[in-house]
């Protein structure tokens, strides 16, 4: 039988995690369906809630930020009216309303799979996670905290306090996750895209892949590549854009998919971003 | 009185939308203990060893050598055992029970046994069956079933054909999916077992289960509980969990309860038997269709079950509503080694539909000719011969179908529009079922009977052994005795199925219901009207008879009529189609139906929408792979069925075209529905990608793989 604990404060919170090993229960949609088990689930370790904690609900905007508390609802992040599009689109196709109000995004971060939903837009708008233990904070980036599926950056004593997301001006935006079905639905692959064009040049170019690798497929060389193109330019070398990220789309088959699928969509959509979406 | 088609308030609506309904796992039995299966962990193996764990107090183990009578399940063969004696032949087959108080240490428990096999080459696909690989599994050949028919002249025809069109279909897996997992408590009661369970047909597990306790058909008593959907999927497989139980409780004199987690359900449970159908068609030189040729092969899995009748239902709907002059088929049923196969509504023709249908789309393409118009010029008739050279005995009304459904969306118009590949289509498909069980099954195996009894308080009670399962069986059966009887609804009482008290008026199958059982009942209330007097307390019986026009069944040469009566529809599906990533999304729904005339116009609706959005998760979304034998999609996460947001509002209608052996003209309603919404959707995909497809479930990937 595992220990569970109700921290009243962030401060009891972390010297709970400073003195035990403990599982972090936010909202519980994955940790419940991982550890179910006939009649009352089973955890292997002791549990820890804290998605009660005002000091983890808010979301606020600090200056160019947007500063969301690890244990704000993803229903709070959708509605929230300073979330950036991008984000907003994604947290609002994950499952269905009752687990939006009930899961939060910091769960979903540091639930690290593969194919969780609000992790693509945090790598394209360049998000950062802020760490927080008894000793404490560190503030780290998004491509840097996640190791593979399920794992993270992440110490023992450490939590998830807020995600950081810059409030940039992108001017052509497009995500599109493509699931199982239209609700409920797990991703089998999804795009998150976004670039600042002006006077008919490239400024800035953010694309990040989800569900077809370990962590999130992004890279900044290939955006730098692009950079600074004008529009005729960019359009002249799709092909040899296309052929650089086929070469770092490196999916699996599994249940729900297959390799062969995920990269060809992801190199669809992709084009048809470069093609249709930056038209303007 | 209204008239019989107008909805009423279902008799189970508030209880059931407000929660009251107790399902058998919500029952309170006192004292229960739980029992879990210990399970193959291969799919063929010979069974070296079985070491069992030290048992707590109060926990036991339940296995073969505790069985009194026989280790066999009793159903249409008997060759599943109750559990494994020196084989297993699928992952997932029984092999011990084990019975306590708590369920978290019997999964412990089940996770001590030590279990060696030998393991044997395992049948993997239908073609390692044919190749008899590692042995046969089933007698010499591996057929459960090989049958053939023949129509007129086929061979003649084939030979003087001016062209010949031949291609494979191919179906998968299908998951029931019913809300409430299987679920079963026994008791020990009045010197006997007594069950409930949630299940379709109380008698068939007294039918399972006495052999294996070697008791007489009263030696066991079973009661249905309230059923949370069933689809066929609580035809059988109840008599495998029932049998065990029983075994369980006839030694250990203690009640026990079996209830499946939905994994567990989704791994261990029956499914749809996939398929694998060639059609090779005979064109004249007009192009007109002389002759088809089928080989229709069904996956049968590990044990005979009830594939051999799946598989007539499959070849006796070979040509759909199609009068095509030369036939010929052969159809087998093969072992393999994956979980066996059963009854899922449709009980075959789905599968054979979709070849049909698909098969007659890609004909009209080669044409150059509407698919539609194309399928027109084959209807069957009234006189129509059929594929067992029976007869159409009644009007065939697909004409004023297919104008409704056309009006109702604009069919004409979108297919001209669209064109091919344009990334919006409209598909539209034609279908029948018969009514109730095949041949003289009605007479000959079932020879219903059904009781109907006047209080001395003038409420009149139903005593018949179908089920209310979520279709709304207590509701409509009612409607026909208060209508017969011209008294109000509240006046009908339907007494809840049980073995030890109503009579065996067969199983809750084969959309048999109503136009077989429903129809006794208006005759026993007919009966009953006639000897009416207030206050006193009347008993009435009906047995089945059989109609007098139906040209003679013959068993063994399947010649004949098939089904006296034959229901009939038309699914209309319009679908937008992604390029980018090939997904497809529904945008319209029409369905038109003849049924004769709907008992309660609002509850068949419920059959036509339930059964069209399960057929397009068949034809779509639900993807079951086995891999090994083990099947690979085990969640509800994995095994993907359409939630209300794949699924735009559904029109339908229904063309009146009452039956006269049909209670208030009703035919059968509740299988038909799954019939024709694989091909409808399929047909309007190629037409939105331009792309010509052959297997189901029409994933993407499958999308993107087609060629042009």
């Amino acid at each position: 039988m595992s220990e569970s604990y109700r921290p009243e404060s962030l401060d009891e919170l972390l010297k709970l995690m400073d003195e035990k090993d403990l599982i972090p229960f936010a909202g519980g949609t994955d940790l419940m369906v991982q550890n179910a088990a006939p009649v009352l689930p089973g955890f292997k370790k002791d549990v820890v809630f804290l998605g009660h904690l005002k000091e983890l609900q808010q979301i606020r905007k600090e200056g160019h930020d947007l500063v969301i508390g690890a244990a704000a609802t993803l229903s709070a992040i959708e509605s929230h009216p300073d979330t950036p599009g991008l984000l907003r689109e994604a947290v609002a196709l994950i499952a269905a309303p009752a687990l939006r109000n009930r899961g939060t995004m910091g769960g979903n971060i540091c639930n690290a799979s593969p194919a969780g939903d609000s992790i693509p837009p945090l790598y394209a708008l360049d998000a950062k996670f802020r760490l927080q233990s008894r000793k404490g904070e560190r503030v780290v980036k998004a491509e840097d905290f996640f190791k593979g599926p399920g794992r993270t950056d992440r110490k023992k004593e450490e939590i998830l306090k807020e995600i950081i997301v810059p409030l940039k001006e992108w001017n052509i935006k497009k995500y599109r996750k493509v699931g199982t079905r239209a609700a409920n639905a797990l991703t089998k692959c999804s795009i998150t895209a976004a670039a600042k064009v002006k006077g008919g040049r490239i400024d800035d170019i953010s694309i990040a892949f989800g569900a077809v690798g370990p962590v999130i497929v992004r890279d900044r060389t290939l955006e730098q590549n692009i950079k600074g193109l004008t529009m005729e330019e960019m359009k002249e070398k799709i092909p040899s854009i296309l052929s650089d990220y086929s070469a770092i789309i490196v999916p699996i088959d599994d249940q729900r998919s297959t390799a062969v699928y995920r990269k060809q969509v992801c190199l669809n959509l992709l084009k048809d971003f470069l093609e249709q979406d930056m038209k303007g | 009185m209204n008239n019989i088609s107008t909805p009423v308030r279902r008799l189970d609506a508030v209880e059931k939308t407000a929660g009251y309904t107790k399902y058998i796992a919500d029952r309170d039995f006192g004292d229960l203990l739980y029992g879990k299966f210990l399970r193959s962990e291969r799919p063929r193996a010979r069974l070296v060893s079985v070491r069992k764990p030290a048992l707590p107090d109060g926990y036991y183990i339940i296995d073969k050598d505790d069985i009194p009578g026989e280790n066999a399940i009793h159903m249409l063969g008997a060759d599943w055992p109750v559990f494994a004696d020196d084989e297993v032949r699928f992952i997932g087959q029984s092999i011990a029970l084990v019975v306590g108080p708590d369920r978290k240490v019997l999964e412990e428990l089940v996770n001590q046994f030590e279990v060696r096999y030998e393991d044997l080459p395992a049948v993997l696909s239908l073609e390692d069956s044919m190749a008899l690989k590692g042995g046969a599994l089933h007698n010499d050949d591996n057929c459960y079933a090989d049958y053939h028919l023949l129509k007129g002249d086929p061979d003649r025809a084939f030979e003087e054909a001016d062209h010949i069109y031949e291609h494979t279909y191919e179906t998968g897996p299908q998951e029931h999916v019913y809300m409430e997992t299987q679920g079963f408590v026994g008791v020990w009661e009045d010197g006997k077992v007594h069950l409930h369970g949630s299940l379709q047909c109380p008698f068939y597990v007294r039918h399972a289960v006495t052999p294996v306790l070697g008791v007489k058909d009263d030696g066991v008593r079973v009661t249905q509980a309230p059923t949370g959907g069933a689809f066929g999927g609580k035809e059988h497989y109840p008599d495998i969990i029932s049998t065990a139980l029983a075994v369980a409780v006839d030694k250990l004199k203690k009640s026990i309860g079996i209830f499946y987690e939905r994994g567990e359900d989704i791994v261990n449970s029956v499914k749809r038997h996939p398929s694998r159908i060639t059609i090779k068609t005979a064109l004249d030189k007009e192009g007109n269709i002389t002759a088809m040729d089928f080989d229709s092969i069904l996956d049968g899995g590990a044990f005979e079950s009830c594939s051999c009748i799946v598989l007539q239902r499959t070849i006796f709907h070979a040509t759909g509503v199609y009068d095509i002059p030369s036939t010929k088929l052969r159809g087998r049923a093969l072992a393999t080694n994956h979980i066996p196969f059963d009854a899922f509504r449709g009980f075959g023709a789905p599968q054979a539909i979709f070849a049909l249908e698909t098969h007659m789309d890609h004909l009209a393409e080669m044409a150059g000719v509407d698919p539609v118009a194309y399928k027109e010029r084959y209807f069957m008739k009234k006189g129509s011969v059929t594929i067992t050279n029976g007869k159409i005995h009644e009007e065939v009304k697909l004409p004023e179908i297919l104008a409704r459904a056309k009006e109702m969306s604009d069919y004409d118009r979108k297919a001209k529009e669209y064109g091919k590949g344009g990334n919006r289509g409209i598909g539209l498909s034609f279908f029948n079922h018969g009514g109730a069980f095949t041949g003289n099954g009605e007479k000959a195996i079932i020879n219903a009977h059904v009781k109907v009894r006047k209080r001395a308080d003038d409420v009149v009670e139903i005593y018949v052994s179908n089920v209310e399962m979520g279709q709304g069986l207590m509701t409509t059966f009612s409607k026909i005795a208060a209508q017969t009887l011209e008294i109000p609804i509240e006046k009908i009482e339907f007494i809840q199925p049980d073995t030890d008290i109503v009579p065996d008026s067969g199983p809750t199958v084969a959309s048999r219901s109503i136009v077989i059982v429903g129809t006794l009942v208006g005759k026993a209330s007919a009966k009953l009207k006639k000897q009416w007097v207030d206050g006193e307390e009347i008993t009435v019986w009906q047995e089945y008879e059989e109609p007098d026009f139906v040209i003679p069944w013959n068993q063994d040469t399947f010649q004949g009529d098939a089904y006296p009566s034959y229901s009939w529809g038309v699914n209309v599906v319009e679908v937008e189609y992604d390029p980018v990533t090939f997904e497809v999304s529904i945008v319209g729904l029409w369905n038109v139906y003849d049924v004769g005339v709907p008992i309660d116009r609002m509850i068949v609706e419920g059959q036509i929408e339930g059964g069209l959005v399960q057929s397009l998760g068949w034809a779509y979304l639900e993807k079951m792979e086995f891999k090994e034998g083990r099947i690979q999609q085990r969640t509800m996460a994995d095994y993907v069925i359409p939630t209300t947001l794949d699924v735009p509002a559904i029109e339908n209608d229904f063309i009146l075209n009452p039956y006269p052996e049909g209670a208030f003209g009703a035919k059968g309603a509740g299988e038909i529905v799954h019939n024709g919404g694989a091909p409808a959707f399929v047909s309007a995909v190629e037409m939105a990608s331009g792309k010509r497809f052959d297997t189901i479930p029409l994933t993407p990937e499958r999308i993107m793989e087609a060629g042009r």
